[in-house]
């Protein structure tokens, strides 16, 4: 049995150690469980996992006082190359784990990292690959992976460096429902052949049937972890906790029998996309109307990012796309910024060098300070007003391109996985607000997401892309 | 040209390329500039793609031409290029000037058309004993590299997502495409470390880029071949 142990650790970013992140924090992991460390975005996940994996702090931040080691070892005197034996890290990006093309030869630079003698290599690459179930994908250039692909391709390269622990952080933010439950099986099985997984997310329903133990991190001064053996988790204490248990919706339904007037904003025709040499899109017919919330399911890499993109005019295709019956491409509608965009990636929309110019710059209504405040306090980003928004946390970066989308005057607002890395506090907290500020302004919202729950709880319409085709469910089907 | 070494192709094409920067021969530039047409035909480098490249260069190349064929020595022109071993004729000067732009694309291209990135870092990790940081960090920007333009699209969307038009060259756009680089290369450098990746030591590769005869000539003649030429 291996053990992952801080002992009175004290960290922080800064070196006066005037606001420690970590105040003489001690807890012990041992392999024999998974363990799924949770709590509200911002509240230090991943700094704790960084930490664990001795990511930090040789990479950023300052050690004051403790240890965190692996059976005894401590893993700050360790060089990356004796570590990577011990600790294994998949990361939340799935595109940026990568440093080759493709994945064979992704495989063979961990392997040669850590020594490994280079007749062995084919084997212990195939194995890993065959374990991974992607064996087909040896040859494939990196970048022409799916989300989920290319996070199994990382668990392939854990499998092949063989290390005693891995860590996940938020492994899934990314990847859609089936890849997600393909990939905890897979780490179910490496924890069942000894390996210990420590995993931060704050999405628990792949977890919840698999792990052995739950921790709540809190963060208020400093970071608080409170452990429960799942025998101790009930649904009415995950949400006491502000987890949303997997058999609980966001929110109640309103009355569906509302009919409203059916008036086309956005039409699609015959829209036809390449990336490449690959067709993504195939022939898409479909007209959004106002006032409707839309949600876009599909698996990775089915196109999802894609159709917003042609709408934004971010990829060239065939076919029409008509805003108030108005070409898309046209510079007048280019210019008026008719369709407000969140990206998937918040920091793809930061355009300001601080939170509260983010939320004031190109607004074309002028809005004082007194107006602005109340956004940003809205969703708790008030006390970072001067701060770059590339220094925020992943899910405060979310909410903020979120509401600076939403204090600014558009038709239809097209959100690319709004939810993404948010805790449930925060996933209806936007998703209120998205659909309180479409209402209020009779804009249409469309959105992306992997969770279906989200999508049943907050569109009118859900749809599909399967295969390059837009397809509209109805909700019980789902 | 595929098949050989990419250190000693890059030494074979580089050294030649010095030698041509101090002379000024028209012939010269035309004959290497054909054998790099002929070994990038060989190398069954697509024609389209070949073409394509070549357009704009001879576009430049004719452009070339003409400046050196109203600029020569007797022109009035403020040049004195009597240092330069040129003739009074103004079309010989214009093809010194022009071949130079179609030997130097042709010498490039040869050696970027042929030549896989991930066995050129190999062989000068294995032959020149290139450090393992640095030859692993231009792979790991080189692969980033494609998502660039991308990432350009993408930051033009997202200001005009809030109203805000750019030009397509506009400096605003650089600051967050700068503070992306940073931030993707902090990440990068992040999930290497993780995988063992450690500079300072010895690593053990899988794939051993050899060294034959046939690598060691193509220097041997393409120098020989210049300096024979020359002197």
């Amino acid at each position: 049995m291996s053990k992952l142990a801080f002992q009175s650790v004290t960290f922080s970013f800064s070196e006066s150690g005037k606001s420690n992140m970590i105040q003489d924090l001690s807890i012990t992991f041992d392999s024999e469980s998974i363990t799924v460390i949770t709590g509200p975005s911002g509240c230090g996940k991943s700094t704790f996992l960084n930490l664990a994996g001795g990511i930090y702090p040789q990479n950023a931040g300052v050690l004051h006082s403790g240890h965190i080691s692996v059976n005894g070892q401590n893993l700050a005197e360790l060089a990356p190359d004796q570590r990577a034996p011990m600790i294994g890290v998949m990361f939340q990006n799935p595109d940026l784990q990568f440093c080759m093309d493709t994945v064979e030869n992704e495989l063979l630079f961990c392997l040669g990292n850590v020594q490994t003698p280079p007749e062995k290599m084919p084997k212990i690459i195939q194995d890993a690959l065959e374990f991974c179930g992607i064996t087909h994908l040896k040859d494939r250039k990196l970048q022409s992976l799916s989300g989920g692909e290319k996070q199994k391709a990382m668990l392939a390269c854990l499998v092949a460096l063989d290390p005693e622990w891995l860590l996940l952080d938020e492994p899934f933010a990314n990847v859609d429902e089936d890849s997600s439950a393909e990939l905890v099986a897979k780490i179910e099985e490496l924890h069942q052949k000894g390996k210990g997984i420590l995993v931060v997310d704050h999405r628990l329903e792949y977890w919840l049937p698999v792990c052995d133990e739950i921790c709540f991190l809190e963060s208020n001064n400093d970071m608080n972890i409170t452990r429960y053996k799942m025998e101790a988790i009930s649904d009415e204490m995950l949400m006491e906790k502000g987890i949303l248990p997997p058999s609980i919706p966001y929110k109640q339904k309103g009355d569906e029998s509302i009919v409203k007037p059916v008036n086309p904003i956005l039409e699609i025709k015959n829209l036809t996309v390449f990336r490449g040499k690959q067709q993504i899109l195939n022939t898409i017919n479909y007209t959004f109307e106002r006032s409707k919330v839309y949600a876009l399911l599909g698996t990775s890499g089915s196109g999802k990012s894609t159709l917003f993109g042609a709408i934004n005019r971010l990829y060239n295709y065939q076919g029409k796309i008509l805003l108030n019956g108005n070409d898309v491409k046209k510079r007048v509608i280019r210019k008026t910024g008719a369709i407000g965009f969140v990206t998937q990636n918040p920091q793809d929309q930061f355009v300001a060098s601080t939170v509260l110019e983010e939320i004031t710059i190109g607004l074309h209504r002028t809005k004082s300070l007194s107006e602005t405040e109340p956004i940003l306090r809205g969703i708790g980003l008030w006390g970072y007003r001067n701060f770059s928004p590339y220094m925020l946390s992943q899910g405060q970066q979310r909410r903020l391109g979120v509401a600076s989308l939403m204090a600014y005057d558009c038709q239809v607002l097209i959100c690319d996985e709004p939810t993404y890395a948010q805790d449930w506090k925060n996933t209806t907290a936007i998703m209120d607000s998205l659909v309180e500020e479409m209402m209020e302004r009779g804009m249409t919202l469309i959105f992306s997401t992997h969770d279906r729950k989200l999508a049943n709880d907050y569109a009118d319409v859900i749809l599909t892309l399967k295969e390059g085709e837009l397809i509209e469910c109805s909700k019980p089907s789902l | 040209m595929n098949a050989l070494n990419p250190v000693c192709k890059l030494i074979g094409i580089f050294v030649p390329t010095l030698i041509l920067a101090a002379v000024h021969h028209p012939i010269l530039n035309i004959s290497v500039f054909v054998i790099c047409l002929l070994l990038l035909l060989m190398s069954r480098v697509r024609v389209k793609l070949l073409l394509l490249l070549f357009l704009p260069i001879i576009l430049a190349s004719i452009g070339m031409f003409f400046t050196g064929y109203h600029f020569q020595v007797e022109s009035g022109a403020p040049v004195n290029a009597d240092n330069w071993q040129m003739t009074g004729s103004a079309v010989w000067n214009g093809l010194t000037l022009s071949s130079r732009v179609l030997v130097y694309a042709g010498l490039g291209l040869l050696f970027a058309l042929t030549t896989n990135k991930i066995d050129l870092i190999r062989s000068l990790q294995q032959q020149l004993h290139l450090p393992s940081i640095f030859a692993y960090g231009i792979l790991a920007a080189w692969n980033i590299f494609p998502n660039l333009m991308e990432e350009y699209r993408k930051t033009r969307l997202a200001f005009r997502a809030r109203g805000v038009y750019t030009s397509p060259v506009s400096p605003t756009l650089l600051k967050p495409m700068l503070v992306k680089a940073v931030l993707w290369s902090n990440a990068l450098s992040i999930a290497m470390e993780s995988k063992g990746f450690n500079g300072s030591v010895k690593r053990t590769e899988f794939y051993v880029i050899r060294v034959g005869w046939k690598d060691l000539l193509f220097p041997v003649v393409t120098i020989g071949g210049m300096v024979v030429f020359v002197f």
